[in-house]
């Protein structure tokens, strides 16, 4: 049932600056996760979208959360009830 | 007249007086120029009324300030002196141990020693922005597709005869 979803996790990796995808539920369990992300990063950065969706009351505002390390970049993004997370090369 | 202040609306009487106190409309300013005389009477009714005005001015300030300096001090002895640094030394310390939590809180992280360097820095791109925004509304689309299919009964009746 949940084949369309991996399939789509798949199609995001084919992407050559993405290294890694993590999708979660409003839970922060982890639904979904290829690349360099692993399950253990699934409540840390689930967390980190849940307070940033915070920052804004419109609902339909995605908000996208930059983490910025010595050595890349994490992009988060957060729409309505999950969440999916890119980590680009 | 054409200045900053001035508007075609009815002037109110408290702008007509002041306007009077230094242009007197008997005189007009051609005449004003070729005899000193009919200056000479008005300029004393001006100047009186400037210097009571400047008077009330002056005394009301004088009523309003507070001089620190002119204000006689009442002489303290030195015990009375010891014995109130000593009361609000004490005051200070009940105060103060109850204000300790806050400086037992560790100091915020320096991310950063060159913070503008940071702050100019490029922002993220809006294509990357619009690609992430779009592979999550992508996945969440997948994600509302997840449903159960039933292939087969739960419950099955062995074949017992």
């Amino acid at each position: 049932m949940e084949a369309i979803l991996e399939q789509y996790l798949e199609d995001t990796m084919k992407n050559p600056s993405t290294a890694g995808v993590l999708c979660t539920d409003s839970q922060w369990l982890n639904l979904g996760c290829l690349g360099t992300l692993s399950d253990e990063r699934a409540g840390v950065i689930s967390v980190l979208a849940r307070q940033a969706a915070k920052l804004t009351s419109d609902p339909t505002d995605i908000p996208v959360v930059c983490l910025e390390l010595d050595d890349g970049n994490i992009r988060n993004t957060m729409a309505s009830h999950w969440q999916c997370t890119k980590w680009p090369l | 007249m054409g200045c900053c202040y001035s508007s075609e609306n009815e002037d109110s009487d408290q702008d007509r007086e002041e306007r009077k106190l230094l242009l007197d409309p008997s005189s007009p300013p051609t005449k004003a120029l070729n005899g000193a005389e009919p200056n000479y009477h008005s300029l004393p009714s001006a100047r009186t009324d400037e210097q009571a005005l400047l008077s009330s001015i002056l005394a009301k300030t004088a009523s309003n300030i507070i001089d620190v300096s002119a204000a006689d001090s009442q002489g303290m002895e030195q015990h009375e002196y010891m014995d109130r640094a000593r009361q609000y030394s004490t005051r200070l310390a009940v105060l103060s141990s109850s204000l300790t939590h806050w400086k037992k809180l560790p100091p915020l992280p320096s991310l950063t020693s060159q913070p503008h360097q940071v702050l100019a820095s490029e922002p993220v791109p809006l294509s990357d922005l619009q690609q992430v925004s779009r592979i999550a509304a992508y996945a969440y689309s997948a994600l509302s597709q997840i449903r159960v299919d039933a292939k087969e009964e739960l419950v099955v009746q062995f074949g017992i005869p």
